[in-house]
């Protein structure tokens, strides 16, 4: 079985949130701003995901409450296990001192409080991967 | 535990769909399909669309057994609509055939459902994550012989698919990795490679299949090596069983 992709120069990011009616419009933001992104709606689906794609950024909600199973920060520690270049804002609404040490531990980039206003996402995004989006 | 997950809506029917991409034989100047290869797509729209995260998310999820039975379902189904008496190669993991002890007896009945004769299915064994269970694995295979389904081994020379597989599978058929099919025009070890693996797949009493032979070059070259099965995009893509096959045999000189 022998997948090929064409390789693309627009910034490609993962957004990984359990709440379908976040992740899509971030998504939908970020494509407007010529960047490639995929959503994940579970942490085992976004390891999946950076075990077989290389990404610039990746968005990362910490809890994951809706399906169970594992959470963001078990993808932050995936992508920093297989994928140590990308960039990673870790967002969460209950962000404690607790786990934000344990999120910069684990190689959180930035770490941002949920909701997060899109275009303030997006200049931290640019600069995290130092490229200027739209 | 909230609401659906992915898992639920991967098992459900008609979720994932299934392409076909056919093995030829090459033989006196013509392209003959010999099988046909099912290839799995998860569900549409999704990032499980495309098989390596549908298959890396199912193991995540401890659900690879689970799923593949779900793509030998589609599968089977699926095949009605191709032309009858093809063989179908269907992909497996031998973790799955490890650690399923119904496998067999739901391949058969699934088989048998959809009036395919299990002399008509291929299964290629894949593997990515050992270790599993190797006497209940072999139990397995021997059962899966005993009633017609012939084994390939997928990936030979990669990853866990190395001589110990060769040798609890005795292929009938070595599928070799386009790797190793890639640049063997141009590169002496490729080629090395490449018949020695034929001559290991003859001495066993198997062929070898080059997969993802993409250029006239790379043909010719496994063709230089004895290799007379081979599959790939030169031949063109994979498709649905629903697009008409027409003729089952190509011209060597259309390609």
């Amino acid at each position: 079985m022998t997948e090929t992709r064409a390789a693309s120069p627009a910034p490609r990011l993962l957004i990984l949130d359990d709440e379908e009616a976040i992740a899509h419009p971030m998504a939908r933001f970020f494509r407007q701003l010529g960047c490639q992104a995929d959503v994940a709606c579970e942490a085992e689906e976004a390891a999946a995901l950076v075990d077989h794609r290389r990404y610039d950024l990746a968005i990362l909600d910490l809890r994951l409450n809706s399906y169970g199973g594992a959470e963001g920060l078990d993808v932050l520690r995936e992508i920093r296990r297989t994928n140590p270049g990308t960039a990673v804002i870790v967002l969460s609404a209950f962000v404690s001192d607790e786990m934000e040490v344990e999120a910069r531990r684990c190689g959180a980039d930035r770490i941002l409080a949920k909701p997060q206003d899109l275009p303030q996402l997006a200049a931290v995004a640019a600069s995290l991967i130092g490229v200027q989006l739209g | 535990m909230g609401r659906r997950c992915l898992l639920e809506t991967i098992l459900e029917p008609g979720s994932l769909r299934v392409l076909f991409q056919p093995v030829f034989e090459a033989d006196a100047g013509r392209m003959r399909v010999h099988y046909l290869e099912s290839l799995v797509r998860g569900p549409e729209g999704t990032s499980l669309e495309a098989p390596e995260v549908l298959f890396d998310y199912a193991g995540r999820k401890n659900a690879a057994a689970a799923v593949d039975r779900a793509c030998v379902r589609t599968i089977l189904e699926t095949a009605r609509s191709l032309p009858p008496g093809a063989t179908l190669g269907i992909n497996v993991h031998a973790s799955t055939l490890a650690h399923d002890p119904e496998f067999l007896s739901f391949l058969g009945d699934t088989a048998s459902l959809h009036m395919i004769d299990p002399s008509r299915i291929v299964l290629e064994i894949v593997e990515h994550a050992p270790p599993w269970d190797m006497a209940a694995f072999r139990t397995s295979l021997e059962g899966l012989r005993d009633i017609g389904v012939r084994v390939a081994l997928d990936d030979v020379g990669l990853g866990h698919s190395n001589f110990l597989m060769i040798l609890e599978c005795r292929p009938e058929y070595f599928k070799i990795d386009r790797y190793f099919v890639a640049d063997s025009p141009r590169d002496f070890h490729r080629r090395v490679v490449l018949a020695s693996i034929a001559e290991l797949a003859a001495r066993f009493g198997g062929q070898a299949i080059a997969e993802g032979v993409e250029t006239r070059a790379e043909l010719e070259a496994v063709r230089n090596l004895g290799i007379e099965l081979v599959q790939g995009w030169l031949f063109g893509p994979a498709r649905p069983a629903t697009q008409p096959w027409g003729p089952q045999v190509m011209k060597w000189s259309s390609l």
